[in-house]
């Protein structure tokens, strides 16, 4: 039984769309605890410059350990979720690569930076080619938002997006293109392909993270107090007005069961963390669909070429260098006949070497092409829509628990003949502008990664007007209960194509300023 | 006599404060007298550290997973597939063979039969085509067994074709393993900038879980369970 007072805002998760609750709130006035279930990670103590030969397998990951993190290694096997001590299951023909981490700031700490807006090709998707749902708001109501957070993680970029990218706040990228890149650019207009800068937050120092660009001014107000280490088992209920009022946690290290009574809860945990909680606490799901329309975006195709004017020591930053996106094309003016929605293309320019995997050789001869090629590498690799539905979706799995005895989740969820469709035209249409421009293509692939490997994944708490067909409305607040707010990914209608975390922390922050109005209102 | 009366004597007097101080406590209690100085105060950045060596340069160890034969036939495929090159070692120097049967006896099932399937399969068609076994073919006549196979592929995507996905697989472990190891390091001399494997930022465990290795608090890890028909697009599966 606790004694103590409640918070008036409980939020769990410290990335960004915590990170921004916190900032908003508490700017606010609004006293919030803050519950993160890793610990702190400070690199100054935990992390140091080594060799791969000092590292107890040579660089590679520890074997058997993180199977399903593919971005993991032996430098940086220790910041991922452990999948022994917080495992999930699925079917064995269809795998999920569910990449988490709780450190303090969650993935923040470590995402791409690929800053981009939705436009109302995804916000209104369905009332162009009606499939799936609209959100409920669009991006005229969500712009002002976004600005806002472009200012904060000082996003770079030009403004040279067409309607399907819309331009924003930028810190403006007037650099040049490359030969390569202009070369790349021109063989896409014969497509209908509009190559544009890349968009990327420059954070501060170096990161852009909820830790430096966030909490640190939620923390200067004096009405955040944080907590680390605490694994949420359950949000709890006040059973005479059906609305939360804290949680139980347990304390990561000591194995302390302990619990804090809220007036609000901010869910902000990362999509399936949040939902998981959700569906472990049987809450907020009057719909059925906690869990449901699980979505991410479709990664691992692309082309590797070489630009054969900067082989053998040629390369010169005149030729070479630079990113670029290609914001998706099909289906915007013109309907294909093989998918709905559509892909993008990251595309990178390097003066660096090619990876001896891009040459079907070895020993001497290998070499000789690692020579010869060093310095005119180039990359397309893509970011396709996951279209939502039903059928992918997440749920509880009774007979397996985490380390703290906490049910897990079982992920259901596959690729169709949409996402398989789209992958194969963007390495047919990489490949066409490559050739136009010259390049030699190196090595390619159509067949995407296990869904999850994006880190994109969102929707199971999707966004609507109407309660029977979502499980939030249009100010990410439970249709069910009052004073719960959903801010992270799960939130979303749709996937777009887009890294998903521009809208997340917009949303986190127009979602908290509703909250911050409804608590002065005293109707939350 | 006259020493050991004396001994005692100071042995006494050494005693008795003590004594008397024990007494003192009983009957009202005072701080405790002065601990040994903590043996952690020596402790600081000043304190030389000791130099140890990476343990594969020292000592070796009894092979985990291959068999002899199998050994025999990686180290060939090593030999073929990262000979010496200038003044960079060889997989051989680099001790790959060894790390790999270490590194892949800890590795799941699949990929532990990827190799012990691979190398028998390699050494099988050696057998096949010149009567002799893998470790034994000369230069041509590796080539002709291995080359066929190479591709050039996409990260996380090897090939999926049987022996090429081994081949491919192998070269890019024995590869991976020998510019990470030590010899290779050595090969630049005191000069570290100009490795382009280089120092890499390593993360040590942040703030473990002390009960981590109760087996009875960890479970399953993400675990296939109600099997169900293959899915009839090509979903990478490859051991890793």
């Amino acid at each position: 039984m606790t004694t103590k007072e409640p918070v008036d805002v409980l939020i769990i998760g410290s990335g960004h769309a915590g990170g921004m609750a916190a900032k908003i709130l508490t700017e606010k006035g609004i006293s919030c605890l803050m519950l993160n279930a890793g610990p702190v990670a400070d690199v100054a103590k935990h992390a140091q410059k080594k060799a791969a030969f000092e590292l107890p397998f040579r660089g590679f990951k520890p074997p058997g350990r993180l199977e399903h993190v593919f971005q993991s290694s032996g430098y940086n096997a220790n910041v991922w979720v452990d999948e022994q001590e917080v495992p999930y299951t699925f079917d064995p023909a269809h795998p999920y690569n569910w990449v988490r981490v709780r450190l303090f700031g969650g993935r923040s700490l470590f995402w791409s930076r690929q800053s981009f807006r939705l436009s109302d090709y995804e916000f209104k998707a369905k009332s162009h080619d009606g499939f799936g749902e609209d959100w409920p708001i669009d991006h005229a109501e969500l712009a002002p938002f976004y600005s806002r957070v472009e200012g904060i993680f000082r996003v770079s970029g030009a403004m040279d997006g067409p309607p399907q990218m819309p331009d924003g706040n930028f810190i403006l990228d007037d650099a040049p293109w490359s030969e390569s890149m202009q070369r790349f650019s021109a063989a896409g207009k014969p497509l209908g392909v509009t190559v544009c800068k890349q968009r990327s937050a420059q954070g501060r120092d170096g990161l852009a993270s909820s830790v430096n660009l966030l909490i640190p001014d939620a923390e200067k107000t004096g009405k955040l107090t944080s907590l680390s280490n605490a694994v949420v088992r359950q949000l709890t209920v006040d059973k005479n007005t059906g609305l939360l009022d804290g949680c139980h946690f347990v304390d990561r290290i000591s194995r302390r069961e302990m619990h804090v009574k809220a007036r609000v809860v901010v869910l902000a945990a990362g999509t399936l963390e949040s939902t998981r909680l959700l569906l472990n606490s049987g809450l907020a799901n009057s719909s059925g669909l906690v869990g449901r329309y699980l979505m991410d975006q479709i990664y691992g195709a692309g082309i590797t070429c070489s630009v054969p004017e900067a082989r053998n020591g040629k390369a010169t930053a005149k030729l070479m260098g630079g990113g670029a996106i290609v914001p998706r094309f099909r289906n915007i003016t013109s309907k294909h006949d093989k998918f709905l929605r559509g892909y993008a293309f990251n595309v990178t320019s390097r003066m660096g070497g090619l990876a001896p995997r891009d040459f079907a050789a070895y020993g001497t001869e290998l070499q000789q092409k690692l020579d010869e090629y060093n310095g005119s590498s180039f990359y397309m690799s893509i970011m396709g829509e996951v279209l939502g539905r039903y059928e992918n979706h997440v749920r509880i799995n009774k007979d397996v628990t985490d380390a703290w005895g906490i049910p897990v989740l079982h992920v259901e969820t596959r690729y169709t003949d949409n996402e398989y469709n789209m992958a194969k035209d963007a390495i047919e249409v990489g490949s066409e502008m490559a050739h136009a421009a010259g390049f030699e293509v190196l090595s390619h692939n159509a067949v995407p990664n296990p869904p999850g490997y994006s880190i994109h994944e969102v929707g199971t708490c999707r966004m609507g007007n109407d309660p029977k067909r979502s499980v939030i409305n249009r100010w990410n607040q439970s249709h069910d209960h009052k004073n719960l707010y959903i801010v992270d990914g799960a939130a979303f209608t749709s996937a777009g194509w887009q890294n998903p975390t521009m809208t997340i922390l917009s949303l986190s922050m127009r979602a908290s300023e509703h909250l911050a109005d409804e608590m002065a209102k005293r109707t939350v | 006599m006259q020493r050991r009366y004396f001994v005692r004597v100071l042995v006494a007097a050494g005693l008795a404060p003590r004594f008397l101080f024990g007494q003192q406590q009983a009957a009202s209690p005072a701080p405790p007298p002065p601990a040994p100085v903590p043996w952690t105060l020596g402790l600081n950045p000043a304190t030389p550290l000791p130099h140890t060596q990476v343990v594969e340069t020292i000592a070796e160890a009894d092979l985990k997973l291959f068999s002899a034969e199998q050994m025999a036939t990686l180290t060939r495929l090593s030999e073929l597939l990262v000979p010496a090159i200038g003044s960079k070692p060889s997989a051989i120097t680099a001790g790959t063979p060894a790390f790999l049967d270490f590194l892949i006896s800890e590795s799941p099932a699949e990929r532990r039969h990827l190799y012990t399937a691979g190398l028998d399969w390699l050494n099988a068609e050696s057998r096949r085509k010149f009567n002799k076994a893998f470790a034994e073919t000369d230069g041509p006549q590796a080539d002709a067994l291995v080359k066929p196979w190479m591709r050039a592929w996409m990260t996380d995507h090897p090939p999926t074709e049987p022996h090429a996905d081994f081949l491919n697989i192998a070269h890019a472990d024995i590869r991976v393993a020998t510019v990470n190891s030590k010899a290779w390091n050595d090969s630049y001399g005191t000069n570290r900038e100009q490795d382009p494997s280089g120092l890499g930022l390593y993360w040590s465990p942040i703030d473990p879980d002390i009960y981590a290795e109760d087996a009875h608090r960890i479970h399953v890890r993400p675990s296939p369970r109600n099997p169900a028909p293959k899915s009839s697009h090509t979903t990478p599966s490859y051991p890793r």
